[in-house]
Formats: structure tokens, C-alpha cells, sequence
């Protein structure tokens, strides 16, 4: 039987910036929320103004102070790429006890464009602590940023189930084919990308090495996103032009924050958070028509997929293989792309919400999002992030009216 | 042109160009230790366990009361991965391998390992046993890394 917060509300449209992916002129983080934000509010006809609680990853006052906004509910959970399916969870509490009934939940970040625009407009706080326990007992090892930290995870991963890189592969070759329906992603084509267009295993292996065993194309992209969606009381959502896509079920959960605090290597917090999500909904892996996975690396996606009882331990990689997850097949993943080929600002959560609403709402295929192919039938969607270094992470299933 | 501040040359000794970690008050038993080529480990008094990084409270039964024992230095290769693609000192030692080790006590630590092959990371066996050295970056901060035993 589903809990008391199960469809207590629902999340009623989901936009993206203008631009998104590598721009031509450098974008500030604040500028990508700005444009998702106000393209929200046209989508669903909500006006800013009616937004009463504002969620985000960076510094969500300074969000709510530049749409000049005074929520009755302002949450700031920063914890990696997941956060936003954890704003999602905290929104659906908030609304069901009724302290709010419009939330908005926003991402910008310019993982590209800073590059150009360095530590300038990011809206959110920067800098190491030297006394953290990542800066005394793992930076002096020469570890730099996610990829050096994941690879230890599929050389675990390989060394207890006898997995292979090749195995973890193929989830970038499945994950290349739905970039190729979708106009928007980075790797669409020859035109959005030199190296775009479909790739095999053997391209994957061939690819530069970055950190073994993990070659660069089992690493997600750096790009530019702003992502924002509206989450409403059922009330509000039934009142709507845009179609309702039910929270059924929510859970987050966390193994770590520092990868010297994981326990054990080829598993992660999302087997906790699915169970709470799962046990919300009523419903269990087997109920799911497809998913959407935080894929910031192969390995993180192969995992997950077990975590979330999708796959058995150790076969977690066997959905993409045998082409259950590709375009056409029984089980599709990461249909927009993921973030290995389609858009991965550094916290790539909302890119999965955006996604999981169009599948949902059935808007995937709108010619701008999606051309022919990309739309599937799936009725139901568990939606994973994971953050930090295979830390965080927060579990959603959402279904549709 | 001159070699750059952190890079100055001692003699024939080359300085150590590599993130030289802020000893924290917390740690501070365990950077001691490092200099005098000991590795000291915290220990909680009433559940007996090591715990690594060092903590406040115990992580197991959350009392408040810490010791700091001398470790072994042994302890077991967990997993590993190469790193191809490091930034400033390590760059030039790129190919490196990282490693997580089980240590003997208990718990785990994070290391740049020595005794491998960065090339044929299929000859690093998880599971095979690894000891303890201290190099000196300053004359106050030494790092420990983690050799595998032959
Ligand atoms: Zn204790």
C-alpha cells in the first residue's frame, strides 16, 4: 500500500536555458537559472510571483532575492548531483504538510563557459578547507576530481564480479544512441561535435585513458545546463494546461562524503533510497517502465542500475548489453543521452528530472528535445541521482496522470 | 629562468613539489608520528576500534574518548586505479597508481602506492600486502606512502 506522501504532489512542467551544452558566448550559472526559471513559468502558465518555496543547489536565497521572491520555504541541500532529487523529496514533504503549494526547484551551473568566465557568477561559495579530511588524507595523492576517485570503484567492481571495462562500455555505446535522437545533446551528431554520432566498444576502449580503467569515454561531458521545474499540490497540477506527473514515491540516503568512508566499493546508498522511494510508491523495480540513471561515469550507472533492483549485483551493465536500454528496447535508460553524451554541468541531477517529465508527459519527442524514436510508451520512471564521490544519493518514481 | 619557489633545488635533492598537506590540531598525534617515521592511529578507549580519518568522536560507538596507538604499518591493497592525468608535481610522475589500503588495524587509508607497474595495471593484485614509509615534503610535514611488501 503507498504511504501518506505518495502523489501528494506532482511535478507540472520541466524547462531547460536557451542554450545549454558548449555556448558560443560564455553563460553565467545565474543566467542559465534565470532563462530555465522564466521558461517554467511560460510552459505552465505559473507565475513567478505564485512560487512560495524555492529549491536549489547553490545558494537558493540569492536565487529567490533575483526573481524577487520571499518563499515561505527556502532549502539550499547541496550535496552533489543528487541534490535535486532530494529538493524533489523535500518539496513533496513541504506541500503535503501544507506549508507550501508551489515549488520551484532550479539548477544552473556553466561547467563549460567557466572556463572563460572563471569563479565569477557561479552563486555559490568556492574554495578548499584545508583541514577537511579530503584535503589532509586524499589530495596529497594526486587525486583530481571525479574520474581519479570512480575508476577505484570499477576496479573493485571488476575484481569481485569479474566484470570488464568492455562490459561497462557498452553502456556508453547504448547511452550514445539515445544522444542521437535528441538535437540538444552534445554528442548528437558530427554537427554539435567532431567525435559526436555512434560509437562502438571499440571507440570506448580506444579513447584516451584518463584513469584507469575508466578511458574517457566512459566519463561524462562538461557542459553548460540550466534546468528548472514546478512542483504543485494536486490541486494546483490539476488545474494546469500541462500535464501532471505523479510523485509516487521519494527516498534519499547517503554512504559517505569522503570516498575514504565507503565501505564497500561496487555498492552504493541508492539500494537504501530506492527501498524507502520503492516502499512510498507501493511499488517495486519490477513495476518500472524505464529509468533514468546518473551516468557521470559507466561505472557509476552500471552500479546503480543493481542498486536499484533493476539487475542482479555484478549484471548491473547486462540491461544495456543485450539492448533492453536502447532505443526500441524493453527497458529504456537515460534516454535523453545521459550525461555521458547528452549534457553534464558537474551536478547533472536535474537533466534526469527534465528528461523523466517529458518521457512522462509525453512531450520527449517535440522536435527540439527529440526527434522520431526518443518518445517510449513507459508509464513509470525511477529517477536516481548519485553525488560526490558515489556519496549521496536520492531516489524518485514518478508516474503518469 | 629560475626554477619555480616550490621546486628550489637543495644540493643534489630535488624539494618535494607535490600538495603538501596543512596539519590539522585534530591529527596532530598522527603528523608527529609521520615525521618520526610512525604511523600513530586513533583508537577508540571503549570499543577498541581504529578508525581512519581521525574523528572527534568514535564513528562505531560515538564516545568521545580517542587514543592514539602505533599501527603496524601493514596492511592490504583494497582496490587501485592509474592515474593518467594528474595537476602540478604529480603530473610529471603521471602514469601513478592510487590505492585504497585495508589496513591491519582496521579501516582504510588512501595512498599514491609504490613497488608497481603504472603500465600493466593487470600485474597489481587487490588483496596483496603493503607496508608503510614516510617521506619528508618539509621539515615539519611528512606523508605517508604505501609499499607493496615483497
Ligand atoms: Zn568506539
Amino acid at each position: 500500500m503507498p504511504g501518506e506522501l505518495s502523489r501528494a504532489a506532482a511535478i507540472v512542467g520541466a524547462a531547460e536555458a536557451n542554450e545549454i551544452g558548449y555556448p558560443k558566448t560564455p553563460k553565467t550559472a545565474l543566467q542559465l537559472h534565470m532563462e530555465a526559471i522564466k521558461n517554467v513559468s511560460n510552459q505552465t502558465g505559473i507565475p513567478i510571483s505564485r512560487i512560495n518555496g524555492v529549491f536549489g543547489a547553490g545558494w537558493s536565497s540569492q536565487i529567490a532575492e533575483h526573481l524577487g521572491l520571499h518563499p515561505d520555504y527556502i532549502d539550499t541541500t547541496a550535496v552533489g548531483g543528487c541534490s535535486f532529487e532530494m529538493h524533489v523529496h523535500h518539496a513533496l514533504a513541504a506541500i503535503h504538510a501544507g506549508i507550501i503549494d508551489v515549488a520551484l526547484v532550479t539548477h544552473g551551473e556553466n561547467g563549460y563557459s567557466q572556463r572563460a568566465t572563471g569563479g565569477r557568477g557561479t552563486g555559490r561559495a568556492r574554495g578548499g578547507d584545508p583541514w577537511d579530511p579530503g584535503s589532509l588524507y586524499s589530495n596529497p595523492y594526486g587525486v583530481t576530481g571525479a574520474p581519479s576517485n570512480y575508476s577505484h570503484a570499477l576496479t573493485r567492481h571488476m575484481h569481485r564480479y569479474g566484470t570488464t571495462p568492455e562490459d561497462f562500455a557498452e553502456i556508453a555505446v547504448v547511452t550514445r544512441q539515445w544522444a542521437t535522437l535528441n538535437p540538444r545533446a552534445v554528442m548528437h551528431s558530427k554537427e554539435t561535435h567532431p567525435e559526436g554520432g555512434p560509437i562502438t566498444v571499440e571507440t570506448v576502449q580506444k579513447s584516451r585513458i584518463i584513469s584507469w580503467p575508466l578511458t574517457l569515454l566512459h566519463v561524462c561531458l562538461v557542459t553548460d545546463y540550466g534546468g528548472a521545474i514546478l512542483i504543485t499540490s494536486p490541486e494546483i497540477a490539476k488545474s494546469l494546461p500541462t500535464k501532471p506527473v505523479w510523485i509516487a514515491g521519494a527516498g534519499e540516503n547517503m554512504s559517505h562524503s569522503n570516498m575514504l568512508e565507503m565501505g564497500d566499493f561496487t555498492a552504493t546508498s541508492a539500494a537504501a533510497s530506492a527501498a524507502t522511494a520503492y516502499r512510498m510508491a507501493g511499488m517495486g523495480p519490477e513495476d518500472m517502465e524505464m529509468a533514468m540513471i546518473y551516468d557521470s561515469f559507466t561505472v557509476t550507472a552500471g552500479i546503480t542500475a543493481e542498486m536499484l533492483g533493476l539487475a542482479p549485483k555484478g549484471e548491473g551493465f547486462t540491461l544495456w548489453k543485450s539492448g533492453k536500454a536502447a532505443p526500441g528496447g524493453s527497458f529504456p535508460i537515460n534516454t535523453n543521452g545521459g550525461g555521458l553524451s547528452f549534457n553534464h554541468s558537474g551536478m547533472y541531477g536535474m537533466q534526469l528530472l527534465v528528461e523523466a517529465y517529458r518521457q512522462l508527459s509525453g512531450t520527449a519527442e517535440d522536435g527540439v528535445n527529440g526527434i522520431a524514436g526518443k518518445q517510449t510508451k513507459a508509464r513509470s520512471c525511477v529517477v536516481n541521482g548519485t553525488g560526490g564521490s558515489l556519496s549521496t544519493t536520492g531516489t524518485l518514481v514518478l508516474v503518469a496522470d | 629562468m629560475p626554477p619555480p619557489a616550490d621546486h628550489h633545488v637543495k644540493g643534489e635533492t630535488v624539494a618535494y613539489n607535490k600538495p603538501i598537506p596543512e596539519p590539522d590540531p585534530l591529527g596532530k598525534p598522527f603528523w608527529d608520528g609521520a615525521k618520526a617515521g610512525k604511523l600513530m592511529l586513533p583508537r577508540c578507549v571503549d570499543c577498541s576500534r581504529v578508525h581512519w580519518y581521525p574523528r572527534h568522536i568514535c564513528p562505531s560507538c560515538h564516545s568521545d574518548n580517542i587514543e592514539w596507538v602505533e599501527g603496524s604499518g601493514e596492511g592490504y591493497i583494497h582496490t587501485f586505479a592509474v592515474q593518467h592525468r594528474a595537476m602540478g608535481g604529480w603530473a610529471e610522475e603521471a602514469p601513478f597508481v592510487t590505492a585504497y589500503i585495508d589496513l591491519v588495524e582496521g579501516d582504510r587509508m588512501f595512498t599514491v602506492l609504490r613497488g608497481v607497474d603504472p603500465k600493466n595495471p593487470e600485474s597489481i593484485k587487490i588483496g596483496a600486502k603493503v607496508r608503510v614509509e614516510f617521506e619528508a615534503a618539509t621539515d615539519d610535514v611528512s606523508i605517508a606512502f604505501w609499499r607493496v611488501a615483497e
